[in-house]
Order: C-alpha cells, then sequence, then structure tokens
C-alpha cells in the first residue's frame, strides 16, 4: 500500500506542477514505482512538462465516470520503464465534474499499485483544491520567497491543518534567488519557515533550466548536474527518510578577475 | 394588626433609596407603590434608586415598576439593584468572566472568537483574526488583526509579546497600522493597545497596563 501526497500552494505560478512532475521522475529515478496524478481539470498541464501530450487517450472524468477503466487513462514513461505512470486531467469539462469522494476512490485504488502517488493541486481553495486533497495522506506546500505566495501558503496550511486524515503539511521554497536574499531584499528562508511555523521539506534555487527543461518535456531532475535538480532530488530522498542536509545556498564562488571587476563596475 | 410597610422611602446624598419589599405579590406590590408615589407629595426633582431586595424581576415587570414610579415629574429612576438574577444571566456573566485559550497559529483566513478574554499561545498570522468580547493577548506575535470589547467593553485591551498587527478594534473603533501612525514604534515589542480618553486607540508599554487599567489585575493589595 503506497501513499498519496497532494502538492499544493494556493497561489497559482509558484511551480506546483513543476514540483510534482520533478519529485515524481526523482522518486521513479530512485526505483520506487510513482503515479503522479492532475487534479487540474480543465487546464492541465502536467503531461505537458512530463512530455506526455501526445499519448493521452483517455483522462481521469472518463475514469470517473466510467468510460475506462483506470489503467487504460495512465500514460506510462517510457524513460522509466514502468515506475512513472501519469493519469491526466480533462481538458474539456471543469473541476465540478468529480467529486471528493470519486477522488477519494481512486486515490486508494492507485495507492494498491503504487509506492507513491503525488497528486497536482490546482490554484485556490474551491472545488479543485477540495477535490485534490480529498484522497491524500500528506500535503506538501510549495511557496516562493514572495510575501504573496507565503501569504497563501499560510492560509493553506490553515486549511490543511483542519484535515484530520491529512498529516500536518511540509513546506517546499521553490525558485530560490541567492542574490536577492543575500542582499535582504526577498524573505530569507529563515523568515519564512518561521513565519508558517511547520517543516521545511527542501529548497530549491531559481534556475532558468527549469523552463527550458519544462519546455521540452523533459523535468529538469534528470540533468544530474543541475542546482535546481539537485533540489529536487534531496526532496526525493526526505521523502523516501533519508536525513540529507539542506544545500548550501550559496553561487560559485566568483574569480579574481570576475571580483576585480565587479569592483569596477560599482 | 398593622399592616407591614412594602415601601421604605430613605434620603441619601445621591437621592432617594427606595427599598420594595421583596416577599409580597407583585401586583401588591405595584399598587402599594402607586399609591405611596402619588401620597408622598414629592417636590423638586429627585434621583432614585431602586432596591428589588431578592425580588426577581423580569425587563417587563422592571419597566412597569419604574413608569409607576416616574408617574410623578418630581421623581426619576437612575439605578435597578436587585439581590438575585436567573441561572442563565449567571451562565453568561461566567462566559465573559473567563478567559478562553487558544493553543497553536490563527493563520491567514481563521477567525477565533471568544465571548471573554482570549489568550492566544503561538502567532497570529497576516489576515487572521481574534475577536474577544473581552481583552485579547497574544503570546506570539500578533501580525493579523485583533478585536477586543466587541460587545461594546471600551476598557479592553489587546496585548501582544510582539504588536505588528495590520488592524486593530477596540469596541467599534478601528486602527489601521499604517506607516502614518505615529505611535507605532520600531521594535514593537511587549507593547499594548487601548481605547484612549480621545477616543482613538493608542499604544504604550506593557509595563504602563497597570497604571492604564489597574481593574484589569483581579490581585488586589499584595504582601
Amino acid at each position: 500500500m503506497g501513499e498519496a501526497i497532494v502538492i499544493t500552494s494556493g497561489k497559482g505560478g509558484v511551480g506546483k506542477t513543476t514540483t510534482t512532475a520533478n519529485l515524481g521522475t526523482a522518486l521513479a529515478l530512485q526505483g520506487k514505482k510513482v503515479c503522479l496524478m492532475d487534479t487540474d481539470i480543465g487546464l492541465r498541464n502536467l503531461d505537458v512538462v512530463l512530455g506526455l501530450e501526445n499519448r493521452i487517450i483517455y483522462d481521469l472524468v472518463d475514469v470517473v465516470e466510467g468510460r475506462c477503466k483506470i489503467h487504460q487513462a495512465l500514460v506510462k514513461d517510457k524513460r522509466f520503464e514502468d515506475r512513472l505512470y501519469l493519469l491526466p486531467a480533462a481538458q474539456t469539462t471543469d473541476k465540478n465534474a468529480v467529486s471528493p469522494e470519486q477522488m477519494k476512490e481512486l486515490v486508494n485504488e492507485l495507492k494498491r499499485d503504487y509506492d507513491y502517488v503525488l497528486i497536482d493541486c490546482p490554484a485556490g481553495i474551491e472545488q479543485g483544491y477540495k477535490n485534490a486533497i480529498a484522497g491524500a495522506d500528506k500535503a506538501i506546500v510549495v511557496t516562493t520567497p514572495e510575501i504573496s505566495a507565503v501569504r497563501d501558503a499560510d492560509r493553506i496550511i490553515g486549511l490543511l491543518e483542519q484535515e484530520e486524515s491529512i498529516d500536518p503539511p511540509k513546506l517546499i521554497i521553490n525558485r530560490i534567488r541567492q542574490h536577492l536574499m543575500a542582499k535582504g531584499e526577498a524573505l530569507d528562508i529563515n523568515e519564512i519557515t518561521t513565519h508558517l511555523s511547520i517543516d521545511l521539506l527542501g529548497i530549491v534555487a531559481d534556475d532558468e533550466s527549469v523552463i527550458t527543461s519544462s519546455n521540452k518535456g523533459e523535468p529538469v531532475v534528470m540533468d544530474p548536474s543541475n542546482r535546481a535538480a539537485l533540489g529536487y532530488r534531496n526532496i526525493a530522498r526526505r521523502i523516501l527518510g533519508e536525513s540529507v542536509p539542506l544545500m548550501s545556498m550559496d553561487m560559485p564562488k566568483k574569480g579574481v578577475i570576475s571580483k576585480l571587476k565587479s569592483m569596477f563596475a560599482k | 394588626m398593622t399592616k407591614k410597610q412594602l415601601i421604605s422611602i430613605k434620603g441619601t446624598k445621591e437621592g432617594l433609596v427606595l427599598r420594595l419589599d421583596d416577599q409580597c405579590s407583585y401586583t401588591e406590590l405595584l399598587e402599594e407603590l402607586a399609591k405611596k408615589v402619588s401620597d408622598e407629595g414629592f417636590e423638586g426633582q429627585a434621583e432614585v434608586l431602586l432596591q428589588l431586595g431578592y425580588r426577581y424581576c423580569n425587563d417587563e415587570q422592571a419597566k412597569e415598576i419604574i413608569n409607576c414610579v416616574q408617574q410623578t415629574e418630581h421623581l426619576r429612576v437612575t439605578k435597578i439593584q436587585s439581590d438575585v438574577m436567573t441561572v442563565e444571566e449567571c451562565n453568561k456573566r461566567l462566559l465573559e468572566n473567563q478567559s478562553e485559550t487558544y493553543v497553536g497559529i490563527v493563520r491567514s483566513g481563521q477567525i477565533i472568537t471568544a465571548i471573554g478574554d482570549l489568550v492566544v499561545i503561538g502567532d497570529v498570522n497576516p489576515n487572521g483574526r481574534v475577536i474577544a468580547g473581552g481583552n485579547v493577548f497574544v503570546l506570539g506575535r500578533l501580525k493579523g488583526i485583533a478585536h477586543a470589547g466587541a460587545n461594546g467593553n471600551k476598557d479592553a485591551v489587546i496585548a501582544a509579546s510582539w504588536l505588528e498587527a495590520t488592524h486593530l478594534i477596540i469596541d467599534n473603533v478601528i486602527e489601521t497600522m499604517t506607516d502614518e501612525l505615529t505611535v507605532l514604534s520600531e521594535h514593537p515589542e511587549m507593547e499594548c493597545a487601548y481605547l484612549h480618553t480621545n477616543g482613538s486607540i493608542a499604544i504604550d508599554r506593557l509595563q504602563e497596563l497597570r497604571l492604564l487599567r489597574p481593574n484589569l489585575s483581579t490581585f488586589k493589595g499584595g504582601s
């Protein structure tokens, strides 16, 4: 029996879908059997980020409404033999097409066959959010070092804490820009964790390759030399129960010449 | 057998004290009262304190008694005193004087309400709201909205280990904590907010609370 983890944030655009895709991929790389579930019915993205868009035949709503069996709707990611699957959301209907009870049933069925079911939650706190958390055992809240994202994270944590069937949520701080944090122009990691006062699961550096790899349909985590990928890999290892120290966010050391240059640039 | 006096009138510095018998029937009392008020031949304008003793009067009956006394324009009832109250009133009073405790973080969008005092052990985050009929005490950072004296208690205070609320409300006076507010301190540690006599909300050090609201302390004297 696997566990279902919902990845949510409240605010849109902080990287829920990217995080879901990368954590799922990282867990599959670690040898786990993973199913990713897109619950953003009407605005699905997870398939695109994974590069599986063209292979969708049936979707989540088809399963719920009995038009197909669950295994028919699952899209296999061939890069990982049979360890990574996607249950895509429907694009033609809206969030009210499914109910929390149906979602719970669906997640429970998936948990039987997979080690991890990662649920990508839509932005907001309405029906789509309620559907997404219905079957979850654990929750991960994604935020960025922006006040608006932290405010919404606070709201969503409050809502998650009221759900008795879900463990206390854990936090991922995404898109960290070290140079802004060092100058004190962005919220720093300490400020965010004391404000939200929940466990920090990991931090991910802001990196342009996250965007370019998403566009190519290859999650960035597959590139082991990338900074953001390391963040995701560390988080996956922590989910598996390893204790991994928080990665240092320092920028690569500058050489003497570039140091001199930056001195004169002032 | 002489009939027992149902109503005794006493003059004090503050005005007249009418002590009404609490053993006779209500109608008997009302008749006697009407007679007494019209017979006595009051002069001038006197303020009256009504003492009901151990008689329980509901609001309607109290009104009736007041009207009866004020038949003559010489008398004006300022206060009614009774030694008894209903269980319902008593329970309400108890709740109002009770302090409720919330342990945890009041997060964005959450509302914590207490009838009496409210003690929050933890932070109140932005857009979180705490409402109390009495005082609000926050052992932590108050960064959201706090409303004290929600049922019209002007003496209520808001105290916090770290007072950096976005909005403070006492009774029905609201203060938005913007930069223009001169009372805002740079280091808002151990502060309290109260309703100043000039009608606006003021902020002061927590140590001043003893002088500002001496009745807040339930310990009298000391050794």
